[in-house]
């Protein structure tokens, strides 16, 4: 049964009645409820018991499932249903921005960037993203208009970039130009600024409409300045844009009027590929990791050389000297920034999953079926470590023999 | 090949004495391996040169110029009558602003390209120079670059040189007055205020402290886990290679996998009739 919270003080005031001297209340008036929810800790209890447990159990994170909403809060679900993109049909400004968008992805420093730009554009400019090629992501990050540029995505041509984007500063004239500090994009970002002969405030770290802060001296001072026109955002200092998708509508911009393009300097540029055998394990793209339940650490030597990936172990094998220190994963030793990571006989500890936290894809190994590690992983697999891992590289050999003759 | 390693006056992160950045000492070592070094400093004090000689260099030039003064127009001007091929300069100052634009307006100044985030370079054929770039995760780019060159050195270059004082004795340095340059020459200076350190970001503000614990270990962003119970090992070590290759860490079977199995068999049969 719900009933309605009663608030005295709006009680009390709705009764009072005007005109006289001293305050005098019509105790007969009724009051407005009050719009705040009344708890009610009984259907809680009941949405909370676990239903096929013999004795009462409660599962605590379903913490206010059954909380009693007042009758007269409005219901948001039918806007979560079907989310609308919100359109800006005549911004007042623009806001361009540049991501990074390595591999054709929206990286999480992308998505900040975005979150930037909404942070100055508001409810009256647009968010355009210039970008090499189009996503589905864009629009839920933030941009409100995408200019698509062609351009080959493995070239390597810095100053092209740079006179792309003048270009495109040229045939928009935006309010604001926001680049990630990024290996590339901090780089665009000085190439940009060079060409223009416009200020860059390098390494924001607090974007608002209002002021823009970053670090100097050595993070003894702070620096700040109203918005200039060419800002490059720190990584993990601006939050990604939260708020509903928005539209993403493609533009076409002329991008004829940049600067004339000099004979290229760079006569080849390759990608040599880090050397998983040698490269410190937070920069490992592909981790394979063993944990107690790996008695023959050998074969797993060879497992990882054989998969090509960098070992890891867990703080048991560290701590007793099977694997080096500087191996470890977790809160205590590398936090990991790998695409993928393999888990060998680990248990999951939250010591060790928070090494793994930014790990997108997980491949646990473990003989229990309810370890942290398998409900953590993408693929999860409920078999003995030490039969695995003859099995993978038996299957290896079996490929490599197949393909050889 | 002779080059120029641009020297800024840095403070050290914690005593805030004046030091060489570390970048520039690493620059100093990759230019000891190329040829003929000189380095090159603007400001009101002499300091950076000095430490300079002692990580490595022979000869350095000092040119004097007022506090707070643009060091591009002086540099610039230098390294236009010097016309080194190569000009080396860290990746960001330590201790100043710390933007990383002066080597890129020197570089327009001049006129002349620039590669970022260097960690190695060779020699190559005849006005050629070869370049590692440092890109994130470990991955290295390698460029073929026509010098004349300017170069921005990145933190995991090999270690610089330790200071040895007898070769900071030995070496020269040329001292030069610069030019006066008008001071205001760019924006005004920003507003500055204390360093205030605020909390990092977090993945996802959860409501609960379980959520928050969720949010630090990954939990809440895992899903769609596939579990596969009672299977041989030999089945879930495929498994294990097909979700891998799948997600693209693994190199795919061979380039001459079951696919082309056909194209093996036809080799074999004209080495047969041959
Ligand atoms: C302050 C603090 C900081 C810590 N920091 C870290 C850290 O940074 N990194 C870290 O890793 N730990 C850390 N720990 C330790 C952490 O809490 C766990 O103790 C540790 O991670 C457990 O390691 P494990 O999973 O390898 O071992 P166990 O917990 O012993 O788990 C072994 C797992 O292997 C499975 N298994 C057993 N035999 C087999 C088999 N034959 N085949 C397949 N699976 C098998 C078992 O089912 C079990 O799940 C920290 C602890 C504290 C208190
Ligand atoms: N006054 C200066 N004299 C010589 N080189 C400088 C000077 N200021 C900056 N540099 C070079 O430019 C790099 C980047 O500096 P900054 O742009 O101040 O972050 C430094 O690492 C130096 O190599």
């Amino acid at each position: 049964m719900t009933r309605l919270r009663r608030d005295p003080r709006t009680e009390r005031a709705a009764a009072r009645t005007s005109g006289a001297e001293r305050p005098r209340y019509d105790l007969a008036l009724k009051a407005a409820p009050s719009r705040r929810p009344r708890r009610d800790p009984r259907a809680e209890a009941a949405a909370q018991r676990v239903p096929a447990a013999a004795r009462l159990r409660l599962d605590r994170s379903q913490f206010g499932a059954a909380t009693v909403v007042a009758t007269h809060v409005p219901e948001r679900q039918t806007d979560k249903a079907s989310p609308k993109p919100i359109i800006v049909e005549n911004p007042d400004f623009l806001v361009l921005v540049v991501p990074d968008m390595a591999g054709g992805r929206l990286g999480e420093h992308d998505r900040q960037l975005f979150g930037a730009a909404r942070e100055l554009a508001g409810k009256t400019g647009a968010t355009l993203a210039l970008v090499g090629a189009s996503s589905a992501d864009l629009g839920p990050a933030g941009a409100d208009r995408v200019a698509v540029v062609a351009r080959d995505p493995d070239a390597y041509d810095p100053d092209a970039r740079a006179a792309e984007v003048v270009a495109a500063m040229r045939a928009l004239d935006p309010k604001h130009v926001l680049f990630p500090e990024s290996a590339d994009g901090g780089d665009l970002a000085r190439r940009v600024s060079v060409l223009t002969g416009e200020p860059l405030f390098t390494e924001a770290e607090q974007v608002s409409a209002s002021a823009l802060g970053r670090p100097a001296r050595c993070r003894k001072v702070e620096q700040r300045s109203v918005p200039t026109r060419l800002i490059s955002v720190a990584a993990d200092s601006v939050a990604s844009y939260s708020g509903a998708p928005r539209e993403a509508r493609n533009e076409q911009v002329d991008l004829a009027s940049g600067p004339a393009k000099t004979a290229g300097a760079i006569v080849s540029a390759t990608r040599i590929p880090a050397d998983p055998a040698t490269v410190p394990l937070a920069l490992a793209d592909f981790v394979v990791s063993a944990g107690n339940g790996v008695t023959d650490l050998d074969m797993f030597r060879q497992v990882v050389a054989a998969l090509g990936a960098t070992p890891g172990a867990s703080r048991v094998l560290c701590d007793a000297g099977l694997m080096p220190r500087a191996a470890q994963v977790g809160a205590s030793g590398t936090v990991l920034g790998a695409s993928c990571y393999f888990a060998l006989g680990i248990a999951g500890a939250p010591q060790h999953l928070q090494g793994v936290a930014d790990c997108e894809h997980i491949v646990a190994v473990n003989t229990d079926l309810h370890a942290a590690m398998i409900a953590r992983a993408g693929l999860g697999i409920i078999q003995d470590a030490q039969l695995v891992m003859p099995a993978i590289l038996e299957e290896l050999e079996r490929e490599r023999r197949e393909t050889g003759t | 090949m002779r080059i120029a390693v641009l020297l800024s006056a840095g403070r050290h992160p914690v005593s805030g004495k004046p030091t060489l950045p570390r970048t520039e000492a690493q620059a100093i070592r990759m230019a000891a391996g190329l040829g003929a070094a000189t380095g090159l400093h603007v400001g009101p004090d002499a300091f950076p040169a000095e430490a300079a000689l002692g990580h490595g260099l022979d000869y350095a030039a000092h040119i004097a110029c007022a506090a707070g003064s643009d060091p591009v127009g002086p540099l610039a001007a230098r390294i236009v009558s010097d016309a080194p091929d190569i000009v080396l300069a860290g990746r960001r100052g330590q201790g100043g602003d710390e933007t990383g634009l002066v080597p890129y307006a020197v570089a327009a100044r001049l006129g002349v390209p620039i590669v970022p985030d260097a960690v190695a370079m060779r020699p190559a054929t005849d006005g050629l120079v070869e370049i590692d770039q440092a890109l994130p995760k470990g991955v290295l780019r390698r460029l073929v670059v026509r010098t004349p060159v300017v170069v921005t050195v990145h933190p995991a270059a090999p270690p610089p040189l330790p200071f040895a004082f007898g070769k900071a004795r030995r070496g020269s340095i040329e001292r030069i007055a610069a030019a006066p340059t008008d001071l205001a020459a760019g924006a005004p200076p920003p507003e500055e205020r204390p360093y205030r350190k605020r909390p990092k970001m977090m993945r996802a503000a959860g409501g609960s402290a379980a959520d928050r614990l969720k949010a630090v270990t990954g939990e809440a962003t895992a899903g769609g886990a596939k579990v596969l119970d009672h299977q041989t090992p030999e089945d879930a070590a495929k498994e294990v290679l097909a979700f891998l290759r799948r997600v693209g860490v693994l190199a795919p079977a061979s380039a001459a996998g079951p696919g082309r199995r056909p194209a093996a068999s036809e080799d074999a049969s004209r080495h047969a009739t041959s």
